[in-house]
């Protein structure tokens, strides 16, 4: 008889490749947890694009742990990093970080995630109960938002409105000294782009209001040809552009940029500029790009500022990022908390760590502060300054006011329905 | 009489009497799998193992999906993915939105999936090969693009914010990981049979003869781009499931899960399993999760490693592991029978 079906798998068969599916996935499971050593689980990037996010935060962790490890550990607990990669795929950095809990035992999570994987992580705590702090995101709903709040999950990251604030008055100063009254923005076409530069231009026309925007350009994230948006921009003539652009795409921009001579006809305010990793790689860094810090060593210009950049230089050979202070700041968090609860247990560490106040290298006035209503970090040094071609890069930075950030700040969550 | 034709009298009378027999069987299986995978939480402790299992089903959903298009229609789909971002982001937002009962957001993303996989179905089924694959591809992008940019209701590229409430329905408690574990391999399970009855209906034979064929199918009466569309919207309406599995596993949906990626993945574990048989896509989902899985663990540089699998497969045995294993069993058979 001719056989009309094409052939399948007999149920003898299949049953046996189930149960050695079965065997094949149960024997790495076997969760070990050692009371001695406490295991800090960290899902981030590590490949791809963005893969300096996430080895630039590995980097400044290791750096502050080997630092907490020496000094007798955490309520004489040794701290074990399990650090691994989510692609920066929202569904494997749940799955990593849920994994990380569950099989390989560890008891808080350091959520190197940016974007929409913070906030994959973040559900995570939620579900899961576990100390939990974001170390990379810088959207500002993560904690301004209620409806996100958790006990045991804080974010000890810059964000995105104090940059905002803080670069709209001092940009706003600058217009009108200068009399930039025509503006540009040239920012990446996705949520933190269009955000940012909303709020930048928001702040921007509250100090100086009779600026005008006359120019808005909005190139594709990671697109490698600017071309067509340097020619609108220039032929616009602004007197001033804007833009978040940010990593590969900002020096890609600027060197292009650079051979329509664009830098000599417009000041330009770059808010990302002023990070190792834009400013060692520009080709031909033009003087006087306005930048907020990002993170540069002679900003806050203090001894401990300096010798921390230093220090992770001489270990990995490249400056740190952005990135790495949050992480390094997030890890000191972390061993003040235990230290003040002598205790490693998350309930008890989360109790302490809202409002607690630390000494830290990359603080304004030399600490920084957990603020305990929204679990957020406040107090960090942050300002703008003007670019050199050369080391230190931006040899000074002046400083925004936490005052106004504070209260221009609770402005905001209001309009946003948030308070 | 046509050699078709003789063949189809001389084998009419038994297929029938096969058809019911295996379907028996297939039910039978179906209800041993899923006696097996519910009684696992008795067995073990482990959590990772019941996300593994929960990861499968939405992956499993999907891929399995993908082979009633790829395998069974010869539609090889490069944007399928799009409705499992599409049943994971209407589910999420139904919920979050409406807050009505989990049943009724699961029948309602069904039925949004199935009027969207129409109109997209109704113009991509017209057309051929690669033509096909790059206009779904263009619906996918078109469908990510939209979720980020209508950021005031998709919350653009940060996803769906806030967490998925999964109230109590019929004593199912969602937010209890066993409970959800048994509800993703129920779902999975009645998937699988649904689909493995679709395939092996008379319109899963017409779905082969158009693969093979197309233009005898005309011939013989089939209204062709009706029996594409049609199988079209079925398998989206199961990769939406898998969508919604993913959704409830991770509590929110995000942008990736649109993304062009997704349906990579999908081909990818078509390839790693198999097309031309029905387990084939399960057994490329569960080894491209566990191999996903181990090689995250050890290094960073998982791509390298997936990378020389995926050669190994194409180049290596030159087809999907079950279809080499079920080409052993079925060569094997023929030399005992020859002896």
């Amino acid at each position: 008889m001719t056989r009309t079906r094409t052939p399948g798998i007999s149920r003898r068969s299949s049953l046996a490749l189930m149960g050695a599916g079965a065997i094949s996935v149960a024997a790495p499971w076997v969760a070990r947890a050692q009371a001695k050593t406490i295991k800090i689980g960290m899902p981030t990037i590590l490949s791809g694009r963005v893969a300096q996010l996430g080895t630039s935060s590995r980097n400044a962790v290791m750096l502050e742990v080997d630092k907490v490890n020496a000094a007798g550990g955490l309520a004489g607990r040794q701290i074990e990093m399990v650090i691994r990669d989510s692609k920066g795929q929202p569904q494997e950095a749940a799955r990593v970080a849920r994994e990380l809990v569950n099989t390989d035992g560890c008891e808080w999570l350091i959520d190197g995630e940016a974007s929409s994987g913070s906030f994959a992580v973040h559900e995570v705590a939620r579900d899961l109960g576990v100390l939990c702090v974001h170390t990379c995101s810088e959207a500002s709903s993560l904690t301004a938002d209620p409806k996100q709040h958790i006990p045991n999950a804080f974010r000890c990251v810059r964000q995105g409105i104090h940059d905002s604030i803080v670069g709209g008055s001092y940009a706003a100063a600058i217009a009108k000294t200068k009399g930039l009254k025509k503006w540009a923005t040239c920012s990446p076409d996705y949520a933190y782009g269009r955000d940012t530069t909303g709020e930048f231009t928001l702040y921007l026309k509250r100090f100086a209001p009779d600026v005008e925007l006359i120019s808005e350009s909005w190139p594709k994230l990671f697109q490698p040809d600017y071309t067509e948006v340097v020619t609108k921009i220039l032929q616009a003539k602004p007197q001033a552009l804007y833009s978040c652009l940010w990593g590969g795409d900002l020096t890609s921009y600027i060197d292009q940029a650079n051979i329509y001579a664009m830098f000599g006809q417009m000041e330009v305010f770059a808010v990302n500029m002023a990070d190792y990793t834009a400013l060692t790689v520009v080709k031909n860094l033009p003087k006087g790009i306005h930048s907020g810090n990002r993170y540069i060593k002679t900003f806050p210009a203090t001894p401990e500022n300096a010798a921390w950049g230093d220090a992770y230089k001489a270990k990995y050979n490249e400056y740190p990022t952005n990135w790495s202070w949050q992480n390094a700041t997030a890890v000191m968090f972390l061993a003040e908390a235990a230290k003040k609860a002598n205790s490693t247990d998350g309930k008890k560490i989360a109790e302490v760590l809202a409002g607690l106040t630390i000494k830290c290298p990359f603080g304004a006035d030399g600490t920084v502060t957990m603020r305990g209503d929204d679990h957020t970090l406040v107090g960090y040094a942050i300002g703008w300054g003007t670019t050199i071609p050369q080391e230190p890069y931006v040899p000074e930075v002046k400083a925004g006011d936490w005052k106004t950030i504070f209260e221009l700040e609770a402005e905001w969550k209001k309009s946003k329905g948030y308070t | 009489m046509t050699e078709l034709e003789a063949g189809r009298t001389r084998t009419l009378v038994p297929v029938r009497g096969d058809a019911g027999l295996q379907r028996y069987r297939d039910v039978l299986i179906a209800l041993v799998a899923f006696a097996v995978l519910a009684s696992l939480p008795l067995f073990t402790g482990s959590k990772a193992l019941l996300d593994l299992v929960i990861r499968c089903s939405a992956y499993g959903l999907f891929a399995t999906s993908l082979n009633l298009l790829v395998g069974y229609t010869g539609l090889t789909s490069f944007g399928h993915g799009m409705f499992f971002g599409l049943g994971a982001y209407s589910f999420g937002l139904i919920m979050q939105k409406l807050g009505v009962p989990i049943p009724v957001a699961f029948v309602a993303t069904l039925a949004i999936t199935a009027v969207v996989a129409a109109i997209i179905g109704a113009i991509c089924v017209r057309l051929k090969e690669i033509y096909f694959a790059f206009v779904t591809l263009a619906f996918q992008m078109l469908i990510h693009s939209t979720i980020l940019s209508w950021a005031s209701f998709t919350g653009g590229d940060q996803g769906l914010r806030g967490g998925i409430a999964r109230p109590r329905f019929l004593g199912i408690d969602l937010s209890n990981h066993v409970h959800l574990y048994i509800a993703s391999c129920a779902l999975l399970i009645l998937g699988l049979l649904a689909m493995r009855q679709i395939a092996q209906s008379p319109f899963g034979y017409t779905l082969r003869m158009i693969r093979d064929n197309a233009a005898r199918a005309s011939f013989l009466g089939i209204d062709v781009w009706r029996a594409k569309l049609t199988v079209f919207v079925l398998a989206a309406l199961f990769a939406s499931m898998g969508g919604m599995v993913m959704a409830l596993f991770v509590s929110g949906a995000y942008p990736e899960f649109a993304y062009w990626t997704i349906s990579g993945e999908g081909i990818f574990i078509n390839m790693l399993g198999g097309v031309s048989t029905f387990l084939g896509p399960m057994v490329g989902t569960v080894l491209l999760l566990l191999l996903n899985d181990t090689v995250t663990r050890f290094t960073e540089y998982h791509g390298i490693v997936l990378g020389v699998v995926i050669l190994f497969f194409a180049l290596g045995l030159r087809k999907g592991l079950l279809d080499f294993v079920a080409e052993w069993f079925a060569h094997r058979r023929d030399a005992g029978e020859g002896r």
